[in-house]
Formats: structure tokens, sequence, C-alpha cells
């Protein structure tokens, strides 16, 4: 505080990995009555689009931040606190605008308190240590890894967890913590660590950002064995609503927060009023959603082009302009989200005659890096495109508009739809074969949704096509008989199939089976 | 280039679902983040999940001794490699 007391400016960036000391300097900034400009990074980009918004920078800002960390000022232990003013903007963070630019957001320090009033009145806080996998660089972070627990005088860690390992190297120090974190990592908690041993610690989980997975959110209980809240919120208005999962067929539905009104308005989108704030206006979020009952409602996704990505919130307008902008090489460019193994952001790109030169003279790879190491810049490395596709046209239909699906049908992938075979061997009329029926197979989706199995006519028509390949099975098909399917096949199950041809009757025989015992078999007749 | 880094390529392949690029277009000693091949800490993630699955390894140290064991496929292999003599 002595050091920062010697610049002037009211308006501070403030960006350090380690949470204390993160702390430490906002705390500093709030007794000098300055406002701490919180950047959800610190890449060239958001340093050089803060310059014109702030007096200057702390903490970790390569070439840029005042000196600080390597002084020690004696003074600091002289100062008396003060109490801070309630309508004193304390932090401004910034957020992802439907046009692409950044759109900073300010927080009065009444505003902050009454969200961690609203929090401790729905859940109480006991001893306990903090530990998390999101930045305090993020609201979310922000409020409930550092605010929260140091008001209420629970002890947090300094350091993020990056893997799931960190967790339990963490929490194992503790008799009692909570787990802050998102969809992004609780999703990818790998069962196989030894979770029993912290999970008698954990007191609760709560993941934010995105709406996890019920699934996920059931795998986790199960393993912390603890509840799992899950907050839903923006950047814009805080934590406003929660819910939490139940072993049941849906979701569960999201409910208010204590202080906060919700409604829906007549475009269908949410209106948050604070019921403790006079001076804070009704906000409308652009998130589409339908309420069950007066206070429990659903989401239903964005009526905006802003995605999330694992929880990050990204302009697809933005990234489309900065290829536009930033190059002679793009005529006309569309992103989009595609869900692959997670959910993506993809580019369609028409270039001009100049890109397809170097496309022709470079190839595409040296085009996609270059491109991407522009988008660097700005973007965080998981919201970059991942999947890119150069087209001579956008495909517009004819009212002039792109349709979405003929974008995402680029980028379809072929459908998994065989096992996969780990071992074979023909002898004569009989086939031996291992392999595994993989997750991804087609077939599992939606057969069933909560419990994906091995569909029986699958099976069959896999016997038959491989007696086709590697038998000399010749003919029609005309009956099924002795048809048992007596256990059930699952993802990523190991199965040995056995498949015997008998030309004089033109009958194939067929069995699966795993070390769980047989698991179908029975007989395709021919003709 | 070993059986091993031809495994671990693949596996990375897979496991990412990557687009655009075969096991020899993977260098040994580049960089797998960032730079080089270009991957994100979701990536990271699911390397770290892999490696558990596959080769049961657990990332026992600090993140900065992580950051070491995957900063390209050789570190990688190391990795792999000092596990299976324990």
């Amino acid at each position: 505080m002595g050091i920062l007391g010697r610049y002037n400016g009211d308006r501070w960036a403030v960006y350090h990995a380690d949470a204390f000391e993160f702390l430490a300097i906002i705390f500093a900034l709030w007794q000098l009555d300055r406002t701490a400009c919180i950047p959800g990074d610190n890449r060239p980009a958001t340093i050089d689009r803060l310059t014109a918004r702030v007096d200057g920078f702390i903490g970790d800002f390569p070439g840029k931040a005042v000196p600080t960390a390597d002084q020690t000022d004696s003074r600091t232990q002289d100062v008396s606190w003060r109490e801070l003013k309630q309508n004193f903007l304390a932090i401004e963070i910034y957020t992802s605008g439907s046009t692409g630019e950044p759109k900073p957001i300010s927080k009065t320090m009444r505003q902050l308190e009454e969200e961690l009033q609203s929090l401790e009145t729905l859940w109480p806080s006991e001893p306990e240590a903090v530990i998390a996998t999101v930045t305090h660089q993020h609201l979310y972070g922000l409020t409930f890894r550092l605010f929260w627990p140091f008001c209420t005088g629970r002890t947090f860690s300094r350091n993020l967890c990056e893997y799931p390992e960190d967790i339990l190297r963490q929490a194992s120090g503790w008799d009692r913590f909570s787990l802050i974190s998102s969809p992004t990592h609780l999703r990818r908690l790998n069962d196989s660590l030894s979770w029993d041993k912290i999970a008698d610690g954990c007191q609760y989980v709560l993941s934010a950002a995105a709406p996890l997975d019920r699934r996920d959110s059931l795998a986790v209980g199960e393993l912390l064995q603890a509840p799992v809240r899950e907050i839903y919120g923006s950047s814009e208005t805080g934590a406003i609503a929660w819910r939490m999962q139940k072993n049941e067929a849906a979701d569960a539905l999201w409910q208010s927060l204590p202080g906060v009104q919700l409604s829906a308005t007549v475009e269908g989108t949410l209106r948050v009023d604070f019921a403790y704030s006079d001076s804070v206006d009704p906000l409308i979020l652009p998130d589409k959603v339908t309420f069950t009952s007066v206070d429990f409602f659903s989401l239903l996704g964005r009526v905006d082009r802003i995605v999330k990505i694992e929880g990050k919130r990204v302009s697809l307008a933005a990234i489309e302009h900065a290829l536009l902008e930033n190059s002679t090489l793009v005529e006309d460019v569309k992103a989009l989200t595609i869900e692959r193994q997670r959910v993506e952001t993809a580019v369609v790109i028409q270039l001009t005659a100049e890109g397809n030169r170097v496309l022709a003279d470079q190839g595409r790879k040296a085009l996609i890096k270059g491109f991407k190491s522009e988008l660097a810049n700005e973007f965080e490395a998981v919201v970059l495109p991942r999947r890119w596709r150069f087209t001579d046209q956008i495909p517009y239909n004819p009212q002039g508009k792109i349709s979405l699906e003929s974008l995402q049908l680029m980028f379809e992938k072929e459908p998994v739809i065989w096992p996969k075979i780990i071992h074979q061997s023909v002898d004569g009329a009989q086939l031996l074969m291992e392999c595994v029926a993989p997750a991804e197979l087609a077939y599992f989706k939606g057969h069933f949704e909560e419990q994906p199995i091995l569909p029986g006519i699958v099976q069959v028509h896999w016997a038959e096509a491989y007696g086709r390949q590697f038998l000399p099975l010749t003919g029609r098909f005309i009956r099924l008989e002795v048809i048992k399917f007596q256990k059930v096949i699952v993802p990523d199950q190991v199965l040995t199939i056995t498949l015997k041809y008998d030309s004089e009757k033109m009958k194939l025989t067929f069995k699966y089976e795993s070390d769980a015992g047989v698991h179908s078999s029975g007989r395709v007749c021919f003709e | 280039m070993s059986e091993l880094h031809v495994e671990l390529k693949q596996m990375i392949i897979d496991v990412l679902d990557l687009e655009d690029i075969e096991i020899d277009e993977i260098i040994d000693d580049e960089p797998l983040f960032v730079e080089g091949l270009g991957l994100d800490s979701i990536d990271a993630l699911e390397i770290g999940l892999a490696l558990q699955k596959n080769y049961d390894i657990q990332l026992k140290s600090d993140s900065e001794e992580t950051k070491e064991h995957f900063s390209s496929i050789n570190s990688l292999v190391e990795l792999v490699k000092t596990h299976r003599e324990k």
C-alpha cells in the first residue's frame, strides 16, 4: 500500500496467480479508494485494451507492472484500516459482449457484500479450507474462493488445482474442505484415483461457469460423498440461482438465491431483480428460460452468438471479426460450435484469391497455424477453433441466410459402427474374434440415455457381416433361430465373438462372451 | 522413433480427437502446448487422464514438474519409462 500510494491514478489492473498476493493487492487498492480492474487473463491483446482504461498495472504483467513484489515496506504495518464506502466502485471485470468487444462491468462494495450475504443465508459457513480449480481472475472464483471464505474466516488455498491429482494433494492436508470447481474439471475427475481418502473431509462441491451434466454431478457426489451444488449466474449479475441434481430421470430445476427475484420476460429471457437494492436496475440476461413455478426454472440456452467453451464465454462474432480484420486472406468466415469429444469452436472460411494462393503454396497446416497464432493474441487457447474448413463459397440458403446445419455437416465425423478388433483368427469355418464395443459406437447413442447398451439387432448384424467377410458364408438371410440375449453389453466391454458356419445347413452360429459369461447367442439361417 | 513414441503419439491423437495430424508429424522434442502442437489446458487434463488409464501413472509432483513431463513427446516417453522401471 505504501508503494501504491506513491503512484497516482484511481484505476489499476490486477493480475496475480497467487490468490493471497492478489487479495493483498486488492485490499491495498481499496484502502486507497481505488478500483481494481480484473482481467480474465494477461495476454497481449488484453493488456493493450486495458491500457486505455487503467492508470497502471500491478502483478503479473510482464514489462508493464509497477514493481512491488521485491520491495518490503515497513510503513504498511502502521496502516489503520478504514471502513469502505458502500457505493464505492470496488472492482471492474470484463466479459464478452455480443459485438465481440469485451464489456466492462463494475461492482460496488455493496453489491459484493449483498451477494455474500445471500450465499451465507442459504449456506451458512463452517470452518473449513476452500480449494479451487477455477481462477480468481473471474467473478465466480473471485466470489467463491476468495471473498466469501475470507469474509467468513475460512482458510483458502493460494494455489489453483490444475489436475485432479492436485485436488487430492491439497485436500488431504485438511480435515474439512470444500471444492470450488467447474464442469471442466468435474467431468474429468479420474475415478481410479483414491478419492475415498479425502471424501470424509469433503463438505460440498460447487460448480459454476456452465451447467454440469446430471451424470457428472451424480458421479462427483458419489466419489466425494458430498453434495454437489451448482451455481448459475453471470458477470453482470453475480450468482443468482442454484440447483442440486437428484437421482431422477430429469435435470433438477434452478431456484433463485435469497434476495434475488427471477422471472421471464415476454421474449422468454431471464429478468433479474435484486430485492435488497433499490439502486440496482433489473437486468435482463440473454438466456432463454422456462418457469415451471414461481421460483423454479430451467435454462434453454442463449439467444445471441455468445457461447461457452469449457465454461469460458466467447463471442463467435468476435472470432469472425478477428479473422476478417487481421487478414487479407479471408473473404468471408463463419464461426460455430460443434460437439465432438468436447464442445469446441470451429470455423468455415472462404479465402480470397491471395488466401487460396497461400493455401496452394504453403498448405493447409501452415495457413491454419498462421490464423491460430493471430487469434491466440486475443483469445484464450481453450476457445480457439480446433477444426477448420476452407470452402469456395460459404453456404447461404436462398433467403440469404447461412444454415447452421449445412455448416455443421462440414464437421461431421464418420459414425463408429464396428467394434475395435484386438485379435482375430479363422480356422476353417470358425472365426474367433477378440474385440471391444467402444463407447463412441453410434448404437449406444440414445439406447438408452441413462444406461447405454448394445442393441441385439446390432449383434446379429455384426455376426452376419463378419461371417460374410471371413467365413464361406453366402446366400440370403431368411430367419433367426434360438436367439438368446442373456446379458447386456455395455460401452467399452471387451468381448469374444465366436462364429461357426455350417455350409450344408447354411446356418451361422454366433456367441458373444466376456469374463462375465455369455452375453448372447443364436443362429442365423440363410438360403 | 521408438514403439513407445508411436504409442504415445497415437494416444494423444485419439484422446484429443486431433484433426489434420499424423503420427510422423508430431515432432519428438517439439513443445506440445502453445507453439508446436498448440494444445490447451483442457488437453492437458485429458492427457493426464489417459496416462492414468493406460499406464497407471499418477501426476504426483507439483504442477511445475507436471509441466516438465508434458513439455514434449520425449519427456512423456521418459515419464512412462521411469514409471515402468519402478
